[in-house]
This record gives C-alpha cells, structure tokens and sequence, in this order.
C-alpha cells in the first residue's frame, strides 16, 4: 500500500488512514508523524499493518502509530491498539510481540564526563566482561525451578529480596516491577527451559547497555526536579524477558490461531491471532504474559546490579555514593488493562503498545509519587552513534493515544542491508572518532545495529514532543556501549 | 554447495524464501535454512552428536510449517542445540514425524538470535520445479 495510500493530513503531526482504505477496518489508523519521517514510513509495509490492526474486534478510537512505526509482523514496531473487553474487545500475542516485556531503564549518576573519559576504556570492558550478553548467553546468577516460579510472580521484587538492589528501584520501575495476576500454570514447561539460567543476561540483537552524558537540556522545572544537570554521566539498559518471552508468544499465538474460527474473528493476517480479553484464551494469554513481563522486570533488575558492581570497582567506592540511582523503567512490548475516559464514559480498555511507551501524564494513577507533579519519565533509547532522550508523558497522550509514545528510533535500513553496505571497521573509527567505545559479542552485531540503519532519534522525538504526547527533558550521547 | 534459501529484506527482521523438490525437501530445507542463517559451525568443543525426535500436529500445511519452525527454534534454544541434520519421515497436510540431529552450541558462533517464525507475508507454493516458501522471522 504505503506508497499509493493516499493518507488524510490532520495536521503536521498526524495522518489518518481512512476506514474506507480496506473493508473490515473498524476504524481508521492514526500515524503520528512529519513529512520528513513519513517519507521513510512510506518506504516498507507499515501502514497496510496499522490498516490491518484496525481489524481487530472491539479496537477503540483508532489504530495509532508511532514516528518510529516500522514494518513488523503482524502489528506494526512503533504500534498502539486499546480493546474494549465489554464490547468484544481481543488481546493479541502478537500485539506484544515474543519479546515481551523488552524495555528500558535509565539511572543517572554524580559522575561528570570528565570522571568517566580517562577510565571509559577500561569501564566499557569491564562491563562487557561482567555483564553477560549474546544469544543463548547465561547468567552468573543461578536460580531453582521454585525460584523462577517466585520470579514469575514477584518480578523485581524477587530481584530486591536477594539483595539486587532497594525498594526505591521498584518505586521506580513501571508497575514496581511485577504485574499483578502473573499465574505460573499458565507458562508451559518449555517456556521455563528456555527461560532457566537467562536471568541477568543482556541477550542479543538491539539490546545494550549505555554509558550516556547529558548534552542537552530543554525544561529546567523538569531536569531540576530529577536532579540531573549537563555533563551528567547516565546509564540505560535495554532488554527483555529472553527466551521465556517468546516462548510464551509462541505457545499463545498457536493456541489463538485456533481462536479465530472458534470466535468468528476475521483479521487479515494471521500474525494478529487474538482471542476475546474475556475468554477462557485470552485471560490465560495475559496471566502468562504478566509471567514474562515480571521475568524482564528482574532480568533489568539484575542487569541494573551488575553495572552498579562494575562501577563500584572501577571507582573504588559504593553505588549509592555514585549516586547510581534508577530514574525509571518502562516497558515497550506490553499489553496492560487501563482506565480511560471514552465518549465521557470511565472505561477499562486493553492497552497493546508494540514498540510504544507509557506517557502517563501529571496526577494519573500507576506512577510514582514523587513524579505524580511532572509525569511519568519516557526513556527513548536512540542509536550508538547519536542521542537518548529522557521525557515526561502529558495529559495529551492520555486523551490522544491511550497514555502512549514511541520506543525509539526505529529501524529505516534492514539488517541485510545494513551488513551489506556498511564495512565494521570503518564504523567503528567514525564511532571513535566521535569519542564513543563499542564493545558487542554477535558477529555483525556492530553493523546491524549501525546509526545509518535507525531514523534518526531527534526527529521522532521531536514529533512527539510537538504533537504534545510526551515532553523532552534531556537529551543524551552515548560514551560507551555494550552491544548483545 | 548452493544454498537452498535466500534472503527477503525486511525493514526490522529477516525474511527468507526456501525452495525444495518436494514438500518434504521444503520443510527439511527451511529448517535447516534457520541454523544456517543463524549460526556457524566454528569449534569441536563437544563432540556429542544429539538425536531428538520431532512429531507436530496442524490445521493445515501453514500452520504445520509454522509450528515445526517454531519448534526446530524452540528445541534449540531449550536443549542448546543446533541442528545440521533433519530426517523427515511422514509428512501430510496435519501432520509430521522427524529425526533432528545436531550438536552443541558450544561448537558454534551465533550470527544472530532467531526468537520465532511468523504467519506474517506467509507463502507456500507449488511451482514448476518443486515447493518455495516465504516466511518472516523475528529477530
């Protein structure tokens, strides 16, 4: 479709795909984007996968997407859909994708640039020595059968109780870490075995651990009130719930392709397989699914205990006195039940944001506290070799997008294509060059993950931030990375 | 010796379309297309050669593809293995029976973590010269 769609112009941030583009469409999509981002959006077959979205039974207001939207499988990276349970409202697996739970957390610190550049060598290899990463990679951290069951429930916490960090990191963390309602049973054994021995490793592909500074601030009331400053050196960490995820994805995919017969659903790609949130399937999909989620929550957890470790020996002194504390975690591939004024009618709506962020806005329920006056922190992971954003969701989003924004940069060049035009070592001395270690364990990782292959972070950002539905703090620049 | 899949670009994952003689030849051609893909065989640290069998069930011939995918991946991951060889004794439209050998992953280097095979863009086809599939992986 994407090139000959003719999409309706709302205003300079948000196109609409008309109902009328595809009959079965119950509603019409909404793509949050300039004309310099739709152009590439145009380029793969992300907006006939927001059209498609549009099918799914009980879907309110719109199917949206993201300035990062990028051609995925099944929903659109960079995707949004709230269901109505009430009124035949679905949940899909592939709504969420098999990485569930896949996230970010950003921790500041009181080093400046300057602490960090004479030792950042020896503190890139060092965190690439402890932190483990790659595929199939396994963690130094061992746990029983009884144990990953108790992760399963209690996420982070479980994480906390074993001395992998305090209470003001789960105050910290999207839900505090663990989702309520995670029910064991409903995770299958080979689920379990994939998961086992994965916990605190990094995994592979797009997930890193950043060393970040400050090089831009936009709202003083805002970067005062998290007590970060320019220069400031930052953490952030992306992953996921690993193995365990997406088996989970799997087994309920399988089952809710089933589904489709069973409740007379009609979607035009099978990927969307979903089954009603009320029935017996899709209550059993979202116990599970809660399961991965909390196993991601203590997998960043002890991802976040590691890196602490490392910095305490590097810099001769403990973590709190670095001043090593989490900012926020959110979680981008995720389905949540949420309470949303519709039509002026309280409605509780399954939220899916595939490659979406929570933007939740001052005063709403489910953020901490102390962020209750500025709104939930937004961390926006750009490139290796360009910038991170910090935001605060607003109000806007809650009435616009279900309390979302984007994930990232999203991907503009596929990874082939990446390999094919973009020579390791060449990349790797511009990213030296610009002062920036990079350290991966996958061949070929460095250059699939190359800036060249992502849009670039600061006009999605920037879309968002126009369109009103998150507000940019700070931006960051990368000084280390630790690549899976 | 020539590959029997090639790779479809896809914006954020991987496609590949894998041909075979038969239907048989594809299935077995697509599986051992994920392990070729995703890993290569550098070391002889375990010399244990691992024998699983395989036997799935489906709705239909998509669904069978898809699921035996999935499963090849699953088993691997699960068993830390990876497959290099694939007897496939019965196939029909709903169902199938293989032999999977392979051997640890500690003898290979990962080039990249297939998480799962996908309904997405699926296509299975009879043509002139045998069967070709196109299926999308999430990577």
């Amino acid at each position: 479709m994407s090139n000959a769609c003719q999409l309706e112009k709302i205003d300079d941030f948000r196109w609409r795909i008309p109902r009328s583009y595809k009959s079965g469409m119950r509603v019409p999509g909404i793509i949050y984007a300039d004309e310099k981002l739709l152009k590439d959006i145009r380029e793969d077959k992300a907006l006939e996968q927001v059209a498609n979205v549009a099918f799914l039974p009980g879907i309110v207001n719109a199917s949206l997407a993201m300035p990062d939207i990028h051609w995925g499988y099944g929903f659109p990276i960079g995707g949004v859909a709230a269901t109505d349970p009430e009124a035949g409202g679905v949940i899909s697996p592939g709504g969420v994708g098999f990485d569930i739970n896949c996230g970010v957390r950003m921790l500041r610190t009181n080093l400046e640039y300057e602490d960090v550049k004479v030792r950042l060598k020896e503190l890139v290899y060092a965190l690439f020595s402890d932190i483990p990463s790659g595929v199939g990679s396994k963690g130094d951290i061992s746990v029983s059968v009884k144990e990953e069951e108790e992760i399963l429930v209690k996420g982070a916490q479980w994480a906390v109780n074993k001395g992998f960090g305090t209470q003001d990191d789960l105050d910290c963390t999207e839900e505090n870490g663990a989702m309520h309602g995670a029910d064991p049973r409903e995770v299958s054994d080979r689920a379990y075995q994939r998961g086992k021995a994965q916990s605190g490793t990094l995994g592979s592909g797009n997930h890193f651990l950043e060393v970040q500074v400050i090089d831009q601030l936009y709202d003083s009331k805002i970067y005062d009130a998290l007590n970060l400053s320019l220069g400031q050196v930052t953490l952030m960490i992306h992953s996921g719930s690993r193995g365990l995820g997406y088996q989970i994805c799997e087994d309920y995919t399988r089952s809710m392709v089933n589904c489709l017969n069973k409740y007379n659903i009609n979607i035009p790609d099978r990927q969307l397989a979903c089954a009603p949130v009320n029935s017996e399937e899709g209550r059993k999909y979202l116990s599970a699914m809660k399961c991965a989620a909390n196993y991601a929550w203590a997998n960043r957890q002890c991802l976040m205990h590691l890196t602490r470790t490392v910095f305490e020996s590097i810099f001769k002194t403990s973590w709190q006195k670095l001043g090593m504390f989490l900012i926020y975690d959110v979680a981008h591939n995720i389905a949540k039940i949420e309470k949303y004024n519709i039509n002026g009618q309280e409605k509780k709506l399954c939220v899916h944001r595939k490659g979406a962020t929570r933007s939740f806005g001052p005063g709403q329920h489910g953020i901490p506290d102390k962020y209750k006056n500025i709104g939930q922190p937004v961390i926006i992971p750009g490139d290796m070799g360009r910038n991170s954003y910090l935001l605060v969701g607003t109000e806007k989003a809650m009435e616009e997008t279900f309390g979302s924004c984007c994930h990232g940069a999203g991907r503009v060049k596929s990874r082939t294509a990446a390999l094919r035009t973009i020579n390791q070592d060449t990349l790797l001395k511009e990213l030296e060059s610009q002062g920036i270690i990079v350290k991966a364990s996958g061949r070929g990782t460095i250059v699939e993950e190359a800036p060249q292959a992502y849009k670039d972070v600061n006009d999605v950002v920037r879309v968002v931030h126009n369109a009103g539905i998150a507000k940019r703090v700070c931006r960051m620049r990368p000084l280390g990375v630790i690549k899976g | 010796m020539p590959k029997n899949y090639e790779i479809i670009e896809h914006t954020a994952d991987i496609g590949i379309r894998v041909k075979g003689g038969s239907l048989k030849a594809l299935f077995q051609n697509a599986g051992l297309s994920l392990f070729e893909l995703s890993s290569r065989k550098q070391f002889t640290k375990n010399k244990k050669h691992i024998n699983i069998p395989i036997k799935q069930k489906a709705n239909n011939t998509e669904d069978l593809f898809i699921n035996w995918l999935n499963e090849l991946l699953s088993l691997s991951s699960a068993r830390g293995v990876i497959f290099h060889n694939i007897k496939i004794d019965k196939l029909q439209d709903n169902s199938l029976e293989a032999l999977c050998t392979g051997s640890s992953l500690e003898n290979y280097k990962i080039n990249i973590e297939i998480k799962a095979a996908t309904y997405h863009g699926l296509k299975i086809e009879e043509g002139k010269g045998g069967w070709q599939a196109e299926v999308i992986l999430d990577v």
